[in-house]
């Protein structure tokens, strides 16, 4: 492909983030600011999401030393290149806080939940919590992918030893910060709901999404010739990681509606009920119809996973849920007006084409395989059966 | 007439020689191979030619099968059949069905992979093969590869298969015989009968010895053994040693009645029955009798109730001739205090409700005991 097609490219996604913008400008001043901030939301979690499931799966590698995803590493460590991004997000998105957040609204101090939790719902250390969580990814990210990169041309084999100590730090890391993010920017939203859980059902869903992406910019990067002698062999390895994913979201997500049905206390389950009736019950049921039984049973055949049109489909599919999940986990309270309308689409048209752009100018610096990654040769030579 | 040969198996050293041996043998035209190694070997399965086992559908289908089996019964149970309300939700529950019908697909799932496995694909049972009486089946469990060329087609000749396998590097190469017998035989078919029925005898006869003992082993006793004093029980408490504590002098219990008779012959002279004679009052009096008397007296007030062999104390005999003469104020009295083991019932039983049941012990009595001129 010629450097010219590139740039097209590129100029049509900045046009179309232009217009996004444009989009998202109109929403503050004539929809209210309500809107804009749910969206702002929406966009901040599912980017974060995405950016934190991808390296969860560049630490995995390293972790299990699977070979199979070596040729491919390329790509999910590309698109955690949104991390550096989650820093102006968030910070546009602080402004949100007095805004949409049950627990800084008037009359927050005479809610009794609210009083109790008002130790860890403080602006001081929320900022502080957002900021350490910040911090961190950055760390990360820069001792995951950046040494990565450089390890192509010094192709030094110790990078790989020393990528495979880090990784599991990153872990207990990733474990620690994306319960705080699901805690303070997802359920404080509505800050007298309890589950301990959320942090898992947030996880569950970020790494399905990465999954999702990782094998789009795999089958995208493969039909361009950029990834030689990775097969449908490897392509299975990733639709069933995703197959196993989707089973682990839903059962999470089951779970931890099951408990609180069940129990049916009124300070838990009434999260539950703005989100089960009225008009998010058809959200509700397409949430369980779309995030579990399509990809459950579109991936559930070996074939399935060796399809790269179908995986494709169904790619797509996984990360409109993904949209859908994190619409419905803020929509009811935040929204206070979001809806799906020309806002919305507006905020998807942006953050989809800047995202692409980050990501896609990522990709095409530099080799497109971890060519001075020792065991790349080894990923190649995967084959199932 | 000779049986034809199971085929023809060589030994390879790993499973790169076994799978660069199996195009070679093929191009000499023996289409039929089964390979044995002593692990799974990827790459086997397409070098093989094999096609995708069939098992995966089949376990998603009783697994299929197994989830709608078992949400559709926990639907017709629980909202059909016998509507269940719990804590306030309606009768279609669905998130409680939902845990059982993960375990139903499961279940089945697992089973039919396991049984069907071994059964249908491996086609099992399989006695004698001929390869467990090869020289070399240690090896091939352990770490050799093994080739068989199967016979396919009149003409196989045994000697060019094994030139085949020889040539693609195959070790130890023999034929192996034709299994003694490839399927049961009816007399195997007996004996696991015979087998499985006297499984069964022995698991049923176990079950009734083991129905008829452990009802009489308590498994727990927290019902029976309670922190409390029983009526007529002693304890050290009390400086007379008695459990039971008389009311204060003069006390009416709230709600109660006094019993104005200091003795069980004072009730007999002083207290009189008040209530009318009616046959609601004698009808009142057996549905008291039943519910509260009859447990231990017998429903005809014989004293030989299914529950008095347990007791070491005998329940009075209504029907004997002291019971008959006794007057109605000592039989109140009685039902009101209790007597020796008989615990007092003027907690359970309201004043009007003990005449009653006094009533009907008289009437009990002249039942059984009938002058000629009732019988007219």
């Amino acid at each position: 492909m010629s450097a010219a097609t590139t740039n097209h490219r590129g100029r049509a996604l900045l046009a179309a983030a232009a217009v996004g913008a444009a989009g998202m400008a109109a929403t503050y001043f004539l929809d209210g600011a309500a809107r804009f901030w749910a969206n702002w939301l929406l966009w901040f979690v599912i980017l974060a999401c995405l950016a934190l499931g991808t390296l969860f799966l560049v630490a995995l590698q390293h972790i299990t030393g699977s070979l199979w995803s070596v040729p491919m590493r390329r790509v999910p460590e590309r698109i955690a290149a949104l991390t550096p991004w989650l820093v102006p997000v968030a910070a546009v998105a602080l402004f949100s806080v007095p805004a949409v957040f049950s627990w800084t609204q008037p009359g927050a101090d005479a809610v009794t939940p609210l009083v109790l939790k008002s130790a860890w719902l403080n602006y001081p250390f929320f900022i502080l919590r957002l900021a350490a969580c910040l911090a961190l990814w950055m760390l990360s990210y820069h001792l995951l992918v950046r040494r990565s990169l450089r390890q192509d041309e010094s192709k030094d084999p110790r990078v790989t030893v020393s990528l495979r100590r880090f990784a599991p730090a990153f872990m207990i890391i990733l474990a620690l910060t994306i319960t705080v993010f699901a805690f303070d920017w997802v359920s404080s939203l509505e800050a007298a709901w309890y589950s301990d859980m959320f942090g898992v059902y947030l996880f569950a869903g970020a790494v399905t999404t990465a999954i999702a992406a990782t094998t789009l910019g795999v089958i995208y990067q493969r039909r361009r010739g950029r990834l030689p002698g990775v097969t449908e062999d490897h392509l299975y390895n990733l639709g069933g990681l995703m197959f196993g994913f989707t089973i682990f979201w839903s059962y999470i997500a089951f779970s931890q509606y099951m408990l609180q049905w069940y129990a049916n206390l009124p300070e838990e389950v009434f999260w539950f009920q703005q989100r089960t009736s009225g008009k998010m019950e058809g959200v509700f049921v397409l949430l369980m119809a779309g995030h579990f039984f399509v990809p459950f049973l579109g991936l559930m055949m070996r074939s399935d996973k060796k399809d790269w049109r179908r995986l494709r489909w169904i790619s797509i599919w996984v990360l409109f849920m993904e949209f859908v999940d994190v619409f419905w986990l803020i929509s009811p309270i935040a929204g206070k007006g979001l809806n799906l309308g020309w806002p919305e689409a507006a905020f998807a048209l942006f953050f989809l084409s800047a995202g692409l752009l980050v990501v896609s100018r990522a990709m095409s610096r530099g080799p497109d395989m971890p060519v001075g990654d020792p065991f790349l040769e080894d990923g190649l030579k995967f084959h199932l059966r | 007439m000779r049986k034809p040969a199971y085929g023809v198996l060589a030994l390879f050293p790993s499973a790169d020689a076994l799978l660069k041996a199996i195009p070679k043998v093929k191009a000499r035209g023996y289409a039929q191979l089964e390979a044995y190694t002593p692990y799974p070997v990827h790459g086997l399965d397409a070098a093989l030619g094999l096609p995708e086992s069939k098992l995966g559908v089949l376990v998603f289908l009783m697994a299929a099968f197994g989830a709608v089996g078992v949400f559709a019964f926990e639907w017709w149970a629980n909202a059909v059949n016998y509507p269940l309300l719990t804590g306030g939700k309606n009768a279609f529950t669905w998130p409680a069905w939902i845990p059982p019908t993960l375990e139903g697909s499961i279940f089945l799932g697992t089973f039919t992979a396991a049984l069907a496995m071994l059964f249908i694909f491996n086609g099992l049972p399989f006695f004698g093969h001929p390869l467990l009486q090869t020289k070399t089946i240690d090896e091939i469990t352990r770490d050799r590869f093994a080739l068989l060329i199967v016979p396919s087609g009149a003409a196989f000749d045994e000697a060019d298969a094994a030139a085949a396998l020889r040539a693609a590097g195959g070790a130890a190469v023999e034929t192996l015989p034709a299994p003694s017998h490839e399927t049961p035989d009816a007399a195997w078919w007996t004996r696991t009968a015979l087998a499985i029925a006297a499984a069964c005898a022995v698991a049923g006869g176990a079950t009734a010895f083991a129905i008829r003992v452990f009802p009489t082993v308590k498994p727990m006793v927290n019902m029976e053994v309670q922190p409390r004093l029983d009526a007529q029980e002693p304890d050290s408490f009390f400086a007379n040693g008695r459990g039971m504590r008389l009311p204060p002098a003069g006390t009416v219990p709230r709600g109660g009645t006094p019993i104005l008779a200091a003795s069980l012959d004072a009730a007999g002279r002083e207290l009189i029955d008040p209530l009318p004679v009616t046959e609601f009052v004698l009808e009142r009096g057996r549905r008291q009798f039943d519910r509260h008397c009859a447990v231990c007296h017998d429903r005809l007030g014989t004293g030989r109730a299914s529950l008095s062999s347990v007791y070491t104390a005998k329940p009075a005999d209504l029907q004997s001739s002291t019971m008959r003469k006794i007057a109605d104020g000592s039989l109140y009295w009685v039902i009101s205090q209790g007597y020796n083991t008989m615990p007092a019932y003027a907690a359970d039983v309201s004043p009007d409700d003990r005449w009653a049941i006094v009533r009907y012990i008289r009437a009990l009595q002249r039942s059984q005991d009938a002058p000629e001129r009732d019988l007219k």
